[in-house]
């Protein structure tokens, strides 16, 4: 259905080849992931099946590419509209109407279908995807999981062959990106899509995906199953390294294969590991908080307390009103009932240096913090405004990334590197506190293994409380002591990580799904397990 | 809830109405129109994000209102009649003859200020409601296809706009929380500048993927339908604006 041959890409004005050489050929009904670190070219690969890269963004493009036979050289991407759907990073920015069975129609407009068709294939994927009871929705009131659905629609009405989608579940909660999984894989067991995805977090879609193209950054790519690639790659979700951890013979990719292999372990008795320390100082003081915003309830009588030295995770579906209670910790708005205490301070009184010192926040996109032309020039101002000795910021941003370019814009680093950088800014001022909000999208897992490392080591460090709200299951097993579950603006759930994580079906990390009923969340909690009793 | 009206029925109206407040010149019609439309509009409401227009539009007329009647009371040639109180008159240089700032203020004076106020301020509304009443989208979609072009470029331009303002509030919030209590122009321009360009481009990509403008001709989903409800409000419009414009 498509095939690559002696593919080579590189944008001008960029030393970096992004792709050399490339060959190889997918079927019909393959469903093939695109992994690599970030900034490594995966979503130019993407793009470069139905020619936006280099129609649409320029680049030097040697070999060539044919989609059902048609060379991506000789039509423009429009022209394939009808072959290849494309669903972008972020679907709000691509809509173009905005009411969703105008949406769904808009393709077919543009290519003057007839009115009869279009009302056929409109109805068949509201159907396919259940978006029936949305279609005379406004587009700007969808759920992240709903506008990710409209835009796979808005493709499949062209009756595409190819599908293709850049991280379709890096913006969504684990049951809504289920959902979007479950769709794929429909689509190509049923349809005989072609399905082409890029995402980082690949314990959610390593179990749906035929084969795996690797791009590894330096201009190599390797292409093979999934056990050929994750066998030799750093780049691996929590089961692959389980399965290293036990030296197991075979790498298993679905949880069912991996519990088959692993039923000697399960069935020893193990030693529980003695309870963490406890933290009992209190820094922020939260009680009977409530907010609403014009009339809908975003957060009802909400109460808790974060300890000093304590990293604490907010999880909740998408709208269940976790970046409403960050906003309210962070002192963006008074609560409209109840009251919050940082370090016995109310939070909006805060201002300028004051602030810096007590709260550290970064912000779901962050680089609205940035606006310096270089990043030596964003470190300095760091510096300055914080009466540091000149470098200071620097030299902790080459901590946390050592070959950062400090000549290079803030916009052209990668999504790890420009965490970094905000986070390093973030914490010149010494914050009391610090509150992150989805800080891991887009990361892949050695850039999320470092943000891990810096969080853990300021909780542990100066003994202060970190507060994320993330929908990364991994992240918070890996890194939160305590999780707080949010679900209509209440608080559901208040417990160890263990404890919530558990027992959730839904929200459990890969290795408690393996190792259930054993009370582990990570290879690490495993192999300790392990080793103690030995 | 009864089907909207075609949105040229509307516009149509609006135009006619406006022509017919400016003609009659009576600032009491005047304000009753307001009145109706804002019932209108009030009955309309949806809760869509173009609905604000309305409220914005009388907000405008208001401030405008208020500029128009004291720049007529400061300023301008004193109109006879019932004193109400006297400002202290400002000395002017002898080359600016027949300008007068400060002097008496008369019944009339307040009062002809006040009536082209409010007949401005009327115009405004009327088009503020106009638009809170159609999706700007919606109204593309009927224009004539000739124009396309141009409304693709507002498409754009539409729905990059709101997105412009919550962004910015975004970042704005986002730079508070950093510490920064001054507003720097530079600060919040060039984040908002970079995301609303990679917005727009991403617009433009998607757009592209589609096969917008591969097609000369373009079909319509659900052509919006012009009934015979649009023509009698035209028609009663039409007469009523007939009867504003000979009196």
């Amino acid at each position: 259905m498509i095939t690559f041959s002696n593919v080579s890409l590189i944008y001008p004005q960029s030393t970096k080849t992004i792709l050399e050489d490339l060959s190889f050929q997918i079927e019909e009904g393959e469903m093939v992931l695109v992994m690599g670190e970030t900034g490594s070219g995966k979503s130019s690969l993407l793009r470069l099946i139905n020619g936006l890269v280099p129609h649409h963004t320029g680049g030097i493009l040697a070999g060539d590419i044919s989609v059902d036979g048609i060379s991506t050289r000789t039509v423009k991407p429009g022209s394939l509209a009808h072959l290849v759907g494309i669903v972008g990073q972020n679907p709000i920015n691509g809509f173009v109407t905005d009411i969703v069975e105008e949406e769904l129609a808009f393709s077919m407009e543009a290519l003057n279908f007839a009115p009869d068709v279009m009302r056929k294939r409109v109805e068949e994927v509201l159907d396919l995807l259940s978006l029936s009871a949305l279609r005379n929705r406004s587009i700007a009131t969808l759920s992240g999981g709903e506008q990710q659905r409209l835009a796979i629609g808005a493709a499949l009405v062209m009756h595409p062959k190819v599908l293709v989608l850049d991280e379709p579940t890096s913006a969504l909660d684990p049951i809504a990106a289920e959902e979007v999984l479950s769709v794929l894989h429909r689509l190509v067991h049923d349809l005989s899509v072609t399905v082409i995805i890029a995402e980082h977090r690949l314990e959610r879609v390593i179990q749906f995906v035929d084969r795996i193209i690797f791009i590894e950054g330096n201009g190599d790519t390797s292409i093979g199953t999934a056990d050929e690639i994750l066998k030799n790659s750093d780049l691996v979700p929590p089961i692959v390294k389980l399965a290293r951890a036990l030296n197991l013979s075979e790498i298993g990719t679905s949880v069912r294969e991996v519990r088959r292999q692993t039923e000697d372990v399960r069935s020893k008795e193990y030693v529980r590991p003695s309870n963490t320390p406890t933290h009992t100082s209190t820094a922020i003081e939260i009680s009977k908080v409530s907010h609403s915003y014009s009339g809908k309830t975003a957060l009802n009588g909400v109460s808790a307390s974060i300890n000093h030295g304590e990293i604490v995770a907010i999880m909740g579906r998408n709208g269940a009103g976790k970046s409403t209670l960050l906003h309210s910790i962070v002192g963006l708005h008074s609560p409209q009932a109840g009251e919050i205490r940082v370090d016995g301070v109310d939070p909006t009184t805060l201002k300028g240096a004051e602030r810096r010192k007590s709260i550290g926040y970064v912000p779901q996109e962050p680089s609205d913090l940035l606006f310096a032309s270089t990043v030596s020039e964003e470190c300095a101002l760091a510096d300055r405004s914080n009466d540091l000795t000149p470098g200071s910021t620097a030299s902790l941003l080459n901590r946390l990334v050592p070959d950062i370019s400090t000549h290079a814009h803030p916009n052209d680093l990668s999504e790890g590197q420009r965490l970094a950088l905000v986070l390093s800014i973030v914490l010149s001022g010494n914050p009391e506190v610090l509150v992150l909000d989805e800080p891991t999208r887009g990361l892949d897992y050695r850039a999320k293994n470092l943000f891990a490392i810096a969080l853990r080591e300021y909780a542990t460090q100066f003994n202060r409380p970190v507060l994320l709200a993330t929908h990364d299951v991994e992240l918070v097993a890996e890194l939160a002591d305590r999780v707080l579950f949010l679900a209509e603006g209440e608080i559901v759930a208040d417990g160890t990580t263990l404890d919530v994580l558990l027992s959730s079906p839904a929200f459990a990390p890969q290795v408690a799904k393996v190792m259930s009923p054993k009370p582990w969340l990570t290879v690490s909690d495993v192999v300790h397990a392990i080793e103690g009793q030995s | 809830m009864k089907k909207p009206l075609h949105p040229l029925t509307l516009w149509i109206c609006a135009i006619l109405l406006a022509i017919g407040v400016v003609a009659l010149d009576n600032a009491f019609i005047a304000l009753a129109i307001v009145g109706a439309v804002a019932l209108l509009v009030y009955i309309r409401r949806d809760g869509s994000p173009w609905q604000r227009s309305f409220a914005l539009s009388i907000r405008i007329g208001l401030t405008i209102l208020a500029i128009r009647t004291v720049v007529g009371i400061l300023i301008g040639v004193p109109i006879p009649g019932t004193n109400l109180f006297t400002l202290p008159i400002l000395d002017l240089p002898s080359w600016m003859p027949g300008i007068r700032i400060g002097g008496a203020v008369t019944l009339e004076r307040l009062s002809s200020s006040l009536h082209e106020g409010v007949i401005i301020a009327t115009m405004i509304a009327l088009f503020g409601a106009a638009t809170s009443l159609t999706s700007p989208h919606k109204l593309l979609r009927v224009t004539p296809s000739f124009i396309y072009e141009i409304g693709i470029t507002l498409v754009i331009a539409t729905s990059v706009f709101p997105q412009l303002a919550t962004s910015a509030r975004r970042i704005r919030t986002a730079q508070k929380l950093r510490g920064f209590e001054k507003l720097e122009l530079r600060s919040i321009a060039i984040p908002l500048l970079e995301e609303s360009l990679s917005r727009s481009l991403q617009l433009a990509s998607a757009m592209d993927a589609r096969g917008y403008g591969i097609s000369r001709k373009r079909s319509r989903y659900r052509p919006i339908p012009w009934l015979m409800r649009d023509n009698l409000t035209l028609l009663f419009t039409s007469v009523l604006a007939v009867a504003m414009v000979t009196r």
